[in-house]
This record gives structure tokens, C-alpha cells and sequence, in this order.
């Protein structure tokens, strides 16, 4: 590169600044989800199975899977070295507002099915990550469509096994996912 | 700036530098990610991350995990002010014509 530049150079220049930030960003928020991405699609592969075999559990095992997804992602989130603390606060505050939202939804709903509830939450997930793949990177997005076509699929078309469903297309559906987004 | 850093002033090291720029303070990357980032090859990616390091813009860790070599490069305060400086003077010649 010459050490003066022309105005048209410096704009192309910066155009390549602009590419190269954007790619690193990218393929660093892919990373960061990664890891949370893996751990989700463990939660639902345990929860949607263990809801299979005990179904009377339900709440309960949610309840101790959740609270552990989240102290562990939680962690997660405090990993990287510089991650700051703010934003692993914000994300458990993000999931205590879903979980909020969740318990209003279900509330003005009552009463729902057991498969009603195990559809609902991965639909809103699924809505959740495609919006968000809009900024975030495509990957998301696709990952995004695919929980709500897979979801809905089960849904109407495997009602005995909609739990198992879950537990092994949309839970291994999460894991793969999750190695999917560390190849970025 | 009348004349541009002659340390950023370098595609490969700009392409470096812009990638590393956007993580937030204290993270670092993989030189084998950076490798695929910025299309460089090992030879040339080392030399140019070497170059950065001696000017204090980049800090470069070398560890260890399970058994394998791991290195891992971050912006320093130092390049991102550089860099900060960089950007200020493209967009002062921009601005000027």
C-alpha cells in the first residue's frame, strides 16, 4: 500500500476494515453460542426424554434443568477471559423474563397439554433465534426455522412420541447445531 | 495523522488488526481461526503477528491444551488506539475530497 492514499483508496480501505470486522464478529458470536447452544439441546434431550418416561415429573424436572442450564450457562458466559460480568447478569436477566413470559402465557392459556407446553417453549426459542439470525448471521436463523418446522412437525404428525421427538430430533438437533457454529 | 502508521499500513496486518478489533476488550483469538479470518498463510500470518507484537498492538499467549500448541493473539489498548487512529485518518482523506 502506498503511504498516500487517494480518497477512492482510503474508501476502499476502509470497505475491507468494514468486511474484515465484520467476518471476525460473526464468526465470534458464533463461537460464544456454541457452547450455550450445545447445552440447551443437553437440557431438552434430557428433559423431553426424562418427561417421556415420568411424566407426572414433569415440573419438576424441568424446573431442576432449567435452574441448572442457566447457573451453567451462566458460567459459560463467564468463561471467556474478558467476558464482562454485566453481560452474564444480563443474559440470566433475559432468561428470568422468559421465564416470566413463559408462566403469563401459560397462565392466560390454562389449561394446556403436556405437548401443548413441550411445543410452545421450543416455537418461542425457535422465533427467538431466527429473529435474531436477521443480525447475528445466518446460522441462526436457520437454526431458528429448523426447531419451529421440526416442532411443529412432531407436533401434528408423531403425537405418541412427540416427547421422544423432541428429546432426540430437537435436542440432537441443538447439540448439532452448536458444532455446526464452531466451525465458523 | 499526515502519514498513515506504517505498522497498520499493511493489508494483511490491517485485515488483522480490524479482525481482532471488533472482540471485546481481553478476548482473544486462535492464530488458526485468524489464519481462515484473514486468508493468510501460517508463514505469513506469524510474521505479520510478530510485527504487531513488537509494536506492542497485539499480545500473543502460547499454551497448551490437551497436549496440543495453542496460540491465541489479542488487541492491545495500544493497537486499538492505533487503529482508532487509522480508521480517523482514511475518514480524514475521505472527508477532504
Amino acid at each position: 500500500m502506498a503511504m498516500s492514499l487517494s480518497s477512492k483508496e482510503a474508501a476502499e480501505t476502509l470497505s475491507d476494515v468494514e468486511h474484515a470486522s465484520r467476518r471476525s464478529a460473526l464468526a465470534f458470536g458464533y463461537r460464544k453460542a456454541s457452547p450455550h447452544l450445545i447445552l440447551w439441546g443437553l437440557v431438552w434431550l434430557i428433559g423431553y426424554s426424562a418427561t417421556d418416561l415420568r411424566p407426572a415429573h414433569a415440573g419438576l424436572i424441568w424446573l431442576v434443568l432449567v435452574v441448572t442450564g442457566c447457573a451453567i450457562g451462566f458460567l459459560l458466559g463467564r468463561g471467556g477471559s474478558g467476558a464482562p460480568a454485566k453481560d452474564s447478569w444480563r443474559v440470566l436477566g433475559i432468561a428470568a423474563i422468559l421465564c416470566l413470559f413463559v408462566g403469563a402465557t401459560f397462565t392466560i392459556l390454562w389449561p394446556v397439554s403436556g405437548s401443548q407446553t413441550g411445543a410452545f417453549i421450543p416455537l418461542l426459542f425457535g422465533t427467538i433465534y431466527a429473529g435474531v439470525g436477521l443480525w447475528l448471521g445466518t446460522r441462526f436463523l436457520i437454526t431458528g426455522v429448523a426447531i419451529v418446522v421440526l416442532t411443529l412437525g412432531g407436533y401434528f404428525y408423531l403425537h405418541e412420541h412427540f416427547l421422544l421427538w423432541q428429546a432426540f430430533v430437537g435436542g440432537g438437533g441443538l447439540i448439532l447445531a452448536g458444532i455446526w457454529f464452531r466451525t465458523v | 495523522m499526515e502519514q498513515p502508521d506504517p505498522i497498520i499500513h499493511q493489508p494483511v496486518r490491517l485485515k488483522i488488526v480490524s479482525a481482532l478489533k471488533v472482540l471485546p476488550e481481553g478476548e482473544h483469538i486462535e492464530f488458526v481461526r485468524l489464519k481462515d479470518l484473514v486468508s493468510a498463510t501460517e508463514g505469513n500470518l506469524g510474521a505479520h503477528i510478530a510485527t504487531l507484537e513488537e509494536a506492542g498492538y497485539v499480545a500473543v499467549e502460547k499454551d497448551f491444551v490437551a497436549k496440543r500448541p495453542r496460540t491465541r493473539i489479542a488487541l492491545t489498548k495500544q493497537g486499538r488506539r492505533a487503529f482508532a487512529d487509522y480508521i480517523a485518518y482514511l475518514r480524514d482523506i475521505i472527508d477532504a475530497a
